[in-house]
């Protein structure tokens, strides 16, 4: 992907509408009442008591409960499908393959869904075989157990670095190789090497990453009529209702689209699902809602991951520390489908520092395994777990202290856009040295120095630095909020709220403008049939793509709300303030007009204002910027890793609310450290290529206990005057950038041995001290 | 979601025995595992025997002999928080303390972790191994990193058990009651290896339960301990670990009984290690011996060698921290 695809990822295969400028100029807050404070989530006691309905909680009257069968071999051709047995099982009410005689609906795909809904040559394990409704969910499944497939098992290929191997089998017709190499080059790498004082090259790979989400993927579909409504756990309600009509061939206006409440997705839930699909024809077949839920074994099979990669680097530095040259040739695999395996890979390697000579190229592969999808951040803590530890390398050969060498190297314009435009703010360096200030990071590493390694328990810290592609949002966002009589407010919105906290900032953004409590804003969001367009969260640019709109709506609502005060107060607009809930004028301070007693306003019952998200601007870059920081103990002797501190720096703008920022950089580093230390994906590869760790069990998605000991949030605000009119940048992709390589930095420095294939668990990292020991 | 099957809610041990009798027949303790099996399609079963209306087999009270008695129902949690076992034998609550989850712990029972199934996810997955009845080992040329390093032969699981490891160590002895009466078996001849046979874990026979774990008196000079290292702090199986019951006479090392988890298909009692310590004082240069005696005869698979290691670093620290306490 090229860098604006990049920042885009979230939109892809939709239309992208445009909308109106913003009414009017807004300037941005000389300080803030609401914005910024640790507010609770506005539906917290709703989420937390269970009040909450989620897709997977809904219960229609006569809904009907669908499941998949799945394809059980990585690579095999479907010879038979004989459902007569299921089809006469109590409960019963349809079943559906590629083999149901003349019925259309086995046709039915689209652009979005890339497959058939059935496909006969399935190349991966999980691809959908066939499909049953029933009455209750284990009716499904018993009758799931009651189809009778034959397969043509054929040999499948399991690992993308063999795909290039004579024998190795090809998945499909015209090759293993994904796409064409994406290359980019700036400068003259070789002269930059040429005038390198120390040159380092060395390989590094990542594992395979599952999204592993809370709630698993799944909907409900219900027909009135020509007209079809889908609850679907989603990220963006506005991908799900273009696939659906695609797919059952329907005007976009008789497809609802509703995600009130989803239970996370982290990318994973982006696009519609087969079963979204299935659901919404078992529906219409049986006149019935249907619901479709998951189970963790499909998802992990057939609802994405983060890809591996294979990332080698040549670096080039001078004694001083400026960075002459940087080489990275890459290779991943987006699985059977899909060309996502080396999405924005190299992003940080072009973009996080200065280098004039950098040479970039990617491949992708396919590989017979699930399809992989966005993953918070696609591509760049794969690229920060390689770049990072090869700057530590560097450092290390230049005997400079690491955080000085990224200082050293720091960019303020974007190196890969046209023109070299400068960022519209960054905190890059701020987030190294106050970072490093609070972790302390010079006085541990002397402290770590002094003790020496008479101990087998060892200390160490590592540090890395990230930016994300995307993360500055844009247009299109259409909001519009709706002022009572009585003061109370209706916030009506497109975006969803994947767990963020979406909402909750958004009726701080209200609050803060129109004066009132955020608890008291109800939120209208997520819902194709009522709200207007808005694209998925995702790309960490829900916050600053909707913020300014909400802002603009507010703003709108006032400007009506003092025009009318201002003519029965006899005073001028523009001399008019909020205070408590009450209207103020700076020329009869003492007499505070409640809403309620503006006649104008009850005369007219509610004032509307809609707000647009205005254009970012011209020749400018928007980027987050971060370093992360984290201290481990290290048992030689068994090769326990404990994580004690990790302390996150970030420049992610305005900090919007104190509460849900921590949380997002908590959970982010969660993430991380999962990439980093305890999670991936095993295929047996060698023998069936079937996934062997397809359970919470057993893929190892950290506990509480394996994540820091303490966490520290260290917010960098450069006080960014031109992103956007609030001032704020994404935070959640971020999170997690830095997490993993800044673990494997402070392993490298407890024991002296760098290990470069992610996850460092006991396997790797003993596998890696043993392998020390020898070439010692 | 589950296979079809009947359900008995047995009020005594004798009729739960004459339900089990039935081919086929499983039992349900706390259902933790049986449940995973089931929905997982391990096994398929006719009949499902539950214990839990069986009184007699909860609760854990001092014996005649001076020892303890654990009845078989006896959560996992009730074991790692009982006094008496706290006192006498510290290291069976350290083990019990350790289990999977809080969550579990409580729902799991004493007999059921005794009598888990093996762990190993081609067994766990769709896959007709050998232990399963099907003529091949995946585990041997395939992902093997949480396999056996001892023990092994057909079949390369490691024992599941935490408490097992403990309970070796210290002697102990299982009742067990069935169609055909009660019997008494030590638990270090409860466990088959799979030499023995390939598609059984233990000597249980059709209809066959456990009611009671016997733990003989601590003699004077006894300390307990069990360590496991696994890759998450929680909800995880033993990577490895060590279950140590050693007789001090002062500072030596009188009798020792040093059993591995994660180490062989049954818990495996390291003769090696404890030959190297008894009648001797537990120095370091002592543990590190030991520990390297007690990896001597491994034979790891293609992708566990880091075991040995690991194994070798867990036994020489706890070996030492038994010796100083």
């Amino acid at each position: 992907m090229k860098n604006e695809e990049v920042a885009r990822y979230y939109t892809e295969g939709i239309d992208v509408p445009e909308t109106a400028d913003p009414a009017f100029d807004q300037e941005p807050w000389p300080s803030t009442r609401v914005v910024g404070q640790p507010v609770p989530k506005v539906d917290g006691y709703e989420r937390v008591s269970g009040t909450a309905v989620y897709p997977a909680d809904i219960v229609l009257p006569g809904m009907l409960h669908g499941a998949l069968l799945r394809c059980p071999h990585a690579h095999a051709m479907v010879t038979a499908v004989d459902v007569s047995e299921a089809e006469g099982m109590p409960g019963v009410r349809g079943v559906l393959s590629a083999f149901t005689p003349d019925d259309p609906a086995t046709r039915a795909h689209s652009e979005y869904i890339r497959t058939q809904l059935f496909d006969s040559h399935c190349r991966f394990e999980g691809e959908a075989v066939a499909a049953v409704v029933a009455d209750t969910p284990y009716q499904a499944r018993d009758a799931l157990r009651a189809i009778r497939v034959e397969y043509d098992v054929r040999p499948h290929l399991s690992d993308e670095r063999q795909a290039l191997e004579p024998n190795a089998h090809q998945v499909h017709d015209d090759g293993n190789q994904s796409g064409s190499p994406q290359q980019y080059e700036r400068g003259d790498v070789e002269a930059g090497f040429a005038e390198a004082d120390v040159v380092l090259e060395e390989e590094y790979r990542t594992e395979t990453q599952m999204h592993a989400p809370m709630e698993p993927h799944g909907c409900v579909a219900s027909w009135d009529g020509d007209s079809l409504t889908v609850w679907e756990s989603t990220q963006g309600v506005y991908n799900i209702q273009p696939a659906v009509a695609a797919a059952l061939g329907m005007p976009l206006s008789r497809v609802r689209v509703v995600g009130h409440y989803m239970g996370g997705g982290f990318g994973s839930k982006l696009q519609a699902g087969k079963y979204t699909i299935l659901a919404a024809l078992f529906a219409k077949k049986t006149a019935r809602p249907v619901k479709i839920t998951l189970s963790r074994e499909e998802t992990f099979l057939a609802t994405g991951n983060r890809p591996p990669a294979n990332m080698r680097i040549k670096a080039g530095i001078k004694r001083d520390g400026t960075l002459t040259a940087l080489e990275y040739v890459a290779t991943a695999t987006g699985g059977a489908y899909g060309n996502g395996g080396p999405s924005a890979l190299a992003w940080l390697t072009q973009n996080c520092y200065t280098c004039p000579n950098v040479r970039t190229e990617l491949q992708g592969f396919y590989t017979n395994a699930g399809p992989s999808r966005p993953m918070r951040g696609p591509g760049h803590p794969q690229n920060t777990w390689s770049l990072e530890q090869m700057l530590d390398a560097l450092a290390a050969a230049i005997d400079m202290d690491p955080i000085d060498l990224r200082l050293k190297n720091i960019p303020t314009v974007s190196q890969t856009i046209a023109g070299n435009p400068p960022y519209t703010s960054t905190g890059f360096a701020e987030c190294l040295t106050e970072g490093a200030s609070t972790f302390q990071w010079r006085e541990k590493r002397e402290e770590i120095r002094a003790a020496g390694t008479d101990s087998h328990i060892r200390r160490g810290v590592g540090v890395s630095g990230g930016s994300w592609a995307a993360g500055g949002g844009g247009p299109p966002s259409t909001s519009i909020i709706t002022l009572y009589s009585d003061g109370s407010v209706v916030l009506n919105m497109g975006a969803s709220d994947i767990g963020c906290g979406t909402k909750t900032v958004m009726a701080m953004i209200v609050a803060e403008e129109l004066g009132v409590d955020p608890n008291d804003v109800r939120i209208e969001h997520a819902d194709t049939g009522t709200t207007q367009f808005a694209s998925a969260s995702g790309g960490s640019k829900t916050i600053p793509t909707e913020s300014p709109a909400v802002r603009a709506a507010a703003l709108e609502v006032k400007r009506q709300l003092f025009e009318i005060a201002a003519e029965e107060m006899e005073v001028d607009a523009s001399t008019l303030s909020l205070q408590d809930g009450a209207i103020v004028s700076s020329e009869s301070p003492s007499e505070p007009r409640e809403f309620s007693s503006i006649t104008g306003l009850r005369r007219r019952r509610t004032l509307t204002g809609i707000g647009y998200r205005g254009p970012n601007p011209a020749d400018k870059a928007i980027n987050p910027w971060c370093a992360q920081f984290c201290e481990v103990e290290v048992n030689m002797k068994t090769g326990a890793i404990k994580i004690l501190r990790f302390l996150a720096a970030h420049d992610s703008g305005r900090v919007m609310n104190a509460l849900t920022y921590r949380n997002q950089v908590f959970g982010g580093i969660a993430m991380g450290i999962a990439l980093g230390k305890t999670e991936r994906r095993v295929l047996d590869g060698v023998q069936t290529g079937k996934m062997l760790n397809r359970n919470s069990l057993d893929y190892g998605v950290p506990t509480v206990l394996d994540v820091a000991d303490e966490f520290e949030c260290v917010p960098i605000d450069p006080g960014d005057t031109e992103a956007n009119t609030v001032g704020c940048k994404g935070i959640g992709e971020p999170a997690t950038i830095p997490t993993a390589a800044a673990f494997a930095n402070a392993v490298y420095d407890a024991t002296g041995v760098r290990v470069t294939g992610a996850p460092i668990n006991r396997v790797n990292l003993l596998n890696a001290l043993a392998a020390s020991e020898q070439g010692d | 979601m589950l296979p079809k099957f009947a359900y008995v809610r047995a009020s005594t041990v004798e009729e739960a025995a004459q339900n089990l009798a039935a081919d086929g027949a499983r039992v349900h303790a706390g259902g933790s595992d049986l449940l995973g099996c089931l929905r997982d399609g391990v096994f398929e079963t006719p009949l499902i025997v539950s214990l839990s209306g069986i009184s007699s087999l909860q609760g854990i009270s001092r014996a005649r002999n001076g020892g303890l008695s654990i009845g078989s129902m006896t959560k996992v949690a009730e074991v790692a928080a009982d006094a008496n076992v706290t006192e006498m034998y510290p290291g069976l609550a350290q083990a019990a303390g350790v289990v999977a989850s809080p969550q579990l712990r409580n729902q799991g029972t004493i007999g059921g972790n005794l009598c888990q199934k093996p762990r190993c996810w081609y067994y766990r997955g769709e896959f007709n191994c050998r232990r399963k009845g099907g003529s091949t080992c995946y585990a041997m040329v395939g992902e093997n990193e949480y396999h056996c390093i001892f023990g092994g032969a057909l079949c390369y699981i490691v024992h599941p058990s935490d408490t097992a490891p403990m309970l070796t160590a210290l002697g102990a002895t299982l009742n067990i009651a069935g169609p055909r009466g009660t019997r008494s078996v030590s638990l270090e001849e409860f466990y088959v290896l799979p030499a023995d046979d390939v598609m059984r874990e233990n000597v249980l026979e059709q209809g066959e339960f456990v009611t009671e774990v016997m733990i003989p008196e601590p003699a004077s000079g006894l300390r307990t301990s069990y360590r496991k290292e696994r890759d998450r702090g929680a909800w995880d199986f033993a990577l490895a670990g060590v279950a140590l019951a050693i007789h001090f006479d002062g500072d030596r090392v009188a009798d020792a009984n040093v059993v591995l988890s994660g180490a062989a298909p049954v818990p495996w009692r390291s003769r090696e290690a404890e030959q190297a310590i008894e009648g001797r004082e537990i120095t370091a240069a002592v543990a590190a011996e030991a520990a390297d005696a007690a990896m001597a005869n491994a034979r790891p698979l293609g992708k566990n060698r880091y075991k040995v290691q690991l194994f070798k670093g867990l036994i020489e620290e706890e070996l030492l921290a038994i010796g100083l306490s």
